[in-house]
């Protein structure tokens, strides 16, 4: 037990050390300029409770966020799946190649999907060629176009949870189940996904909590009604200096991220 | 060998010591290499890109031959971080770069140094100076832009009215995600005159934006999307920025155009940081930045209107052709300090109104 606990203290202590020094002194800080304007005060908390502004763009983060999470969810789990059952250098491959988005700025990115979404874009020319007549879906300056450009950024931290979870797995579960007859869907629906719940709900919640606090794509890519939280934390912070506001919507949003990585543990225990 | 000591060694270690100490003697200057480099060097901090090339070869180059100061140049003006600078009292920078807004809410909270009237002639301004701690820069011309292929001479609205009669001018807009400018374009449309703008009629102002409101598909964040929302046919007539489309049809590519017939124009002021390390040479560097020669010839780059009025006959015909005109009483000037009073209230109001 002492053994285990001064070992733990050697592994973890620098990196605790570090998170220390530079996550939580200034979240601190945060935290101190949320509630103090010079003395102590919930002003900025209930201004921003009874402001419209804050409940109209909680409201969207939140819709956003799950729904991005729930689409590369169902996007990233085949492609997980796929991926645990290639030799391991086949999948070191095409781990690449999920990877790939990953290396392009997020901003080249979200510029890239106005030129495909867009309604002279690659997807609307197509259509139209293939009809014959000009065809015009609305996929960009709405809430479609931001989940795309956010499912894009999103899926390779979906894949690599689940492919860990997926390769986790022990194969002669699925040997067993061959042997005794059972159908590949049967297979997939009483051993895979069962045994999978943990890496879904891992993947689920980092990018759920991820979702939070995007800014460029929303803006970039969404119409009117997709204001989320951090376009009202730069406002705060930036063009009005209320350092007091934008303070208070970082723990609050702070709070809803540790709220939902406490639910996702639990659930995690309770599925392992 | 014996390890003895040869004279040289003695010598090398005697100099050893002694510089040892000098260094000692030293450490203070090492520590304050603000007061060591005080008159020969400053940092500017401006805006990235193709405006960055423009001020350093029109601006900075000639002031770093004629005074010798070193001026080394930093990405984004951010007041936030002036902010900081100031709550920390570690002030980084020393020449502010800044739009009106950021220029006035700075001059509110105390941000900037108060400069010397001497250092301009302002009968030469085409803008008075607002306040004792801002150095109008130069101005630049907001209105209406479309793409002149799908809507030729006639089709296109030319000033706000226009602009916002989507009835005469059916058509999908732009406006920026902010009030200052979207008010002020909304008022002009309503039919107040320029002269008589300000103070704002806000209520009066919302009135009109109602009424474009379904017909705005976009709200724009970020500059470079007025002109790309044209380009690729999401919008049909945008608020953008007549420095923004020369840029473009220079470039080439989709062409843009600009229309002149009625321009909202802002300032962009130059400010010194309170408390800059390099004080003095910064006040010579904003000096240098009004004269006639380097307004020319930074404006001829940036597309934007020099400040002094004494650069205009300076400038390429060219560039000149993308000034607008602003002894017309068409053509507005926006009122920052207007703006540092009511933003932070109105903008959030705004705000909550276009997602309601």
């Amino acid at each position: 037990m002492r053994r285990t606990y001064t070992e733990g203290m050697l592994y973890m202590g620098p990196a605790v050390l570090l998170s220390l020094a530079i996550l939580a002194l200034p979240l601190g800080y945060v935290l101190y300029t949320s509630l103090f304007d010079p003395h102590f005060t919930l002003q900025a908390y209930t201004d921003l409770l009874s402001s419209k502004l804050f409940e109209r763009s909680l409201l969207t983060t939140i819709e956003v966020s799950v729904t991005a999470a729930v689409v590369s969810l169902l996007l990233g789990y085949p492609v997980a799946l796929h991926l645990a059952r290639q030799p391991p250098r086949k999948r070191a491959l095409y781990m690449i190649l999920v990877l790939l988005p990953f290396w392009t700025s997020v901003l080249v990115k979200s510029y890239a999907f106005t030129v495909i979404l867009g309604r002279d874009g690659l997807i609307n020319s197509m259509l139209s060629m293939i009809v014959g007549q000009k065809i015009v879906l609305p996929m960009i300056f709405n809430r479609f176009g931001v989940i795309v450009g956010m499912t894009n950024y999103l899926v390779p931290f979906v894949v690599m949870p689940l492919l860990a979870g997926l390769l986790a797995i022990d194969p002669a579960l699925r040997r067993a189940a061959e042997i005794m007859g059972a159908k590949p869907a049967r297979i997939f629906f009483s051993i895979t996904l069962p045994l999978s719940v943990p890496g879904i709900v891992a993947a689920f919640s980092t990018t759920t909590v991820m979702s939070l606090g995007f800014f460029v794509i929303p803006a970039l890519l969404g119409g009117p009604h997709d204001m989320m939280m951090a376009n009202l934390v730069d406002f705060f912070t930036r063009q009005t200096l209320d350092w007091h506001a934008a303070s208070a919507i970082g723990m609050i949003l702070l709070v809803i991220v540790v709220v939902i990585s406490f639910a996702a543990t639990r659930v995690r225990r309770i599925a392992a | 060998m014996p390890m003895q000591d040869s004279p040289s060694r003695l010598i090398s270690r005697r100099r050893v010591v002694a510089s040892a100490a000098a260094a000692t003697l030293a450490m203070p200057l090492v520590f304050r290499p603000r007061r060591a480099r005080a008159n020969n060097n400053l940092v500017f901090v401006t805006w990235g890109g193709t405006y960055k090339s423009s001020v350093v070869a029109g601006l900075i180059k000639p002031f770093q031959a004629a005074t010798g100061i070193t001026v080394t140049v930093v990405d984004t003006p951010d007041l936030a971080k002036v902010k900081a600078q100031m709550m920390t009292g570690n002030v980084a920078w020393d020449v502010f770069d800044a739009p009106g807004a950021m220029g006035a809410s700075g001059s509110r909270d105390g941000f900037w140094e108060p400069l010397d009237p001497a250092m301009f002639k302002s009968d030469d301004l085409s803008v008075p100076p607002p306040t004792k701690d801002l150095a109008p820069f130069y101005t630049w011309a907001g209105g209406v832009a479309y793409d002149p292929k799908r809507f030729p001479d006639g089709k296109h609205p030319r000033n706000f009215a226009e602009d916002f009669d989507a009835k005469t001018f059916p058509g999908r807009r732009t406006f920026r995600n902010r009030i200052s400018e979207t008010l002020e374009a909304a008022l002009l449309a309503s039919g107040v005159p320029g002269p008589k703008l300000y103070p704002l009629d806000v209520e009066r102002g919302f009135k009109m934006l109602d009424a474009i409101k379904p017909h705005v598909v976009k709200w724009i964040e970020s500059t470079p999307e007025t002109i790309t929302m044209l380009q690729q046919d999401e919008a049909d007539f945008s608020y953008s920025y007549a420095s923004r489309v020369k840029t473009t049809r220079a470039a080439g590519g989709v062409p843009v155009d600009f229309s002149f017939g009625q321009t909202l124009n802002g300032l962009e002021y130059l400010a010194v940081l309170k408390g800059a390390p390099n004080k003095e040479a910064a006040m010579k560097f904003v000096a240098f930045a009004l004269q006639a020669q380097q307004q020319a010839a930074v404006m001829n780059l940036l597309g934007n209107a020099p400040a002094n009025k004494r650069a205009l006959p300076m400038m390429s015909a060219e560039a000149r052709r993308w000034l607008p005109d602003l002894s017309l009483p068409q053509n507005v000037v926006l009122n920052d300090m207007w703006w540092a009073d009511n933003f932070d209230k109105l903008n959030r109001r705004f705000l909550e109104w276009i997602i309601s």
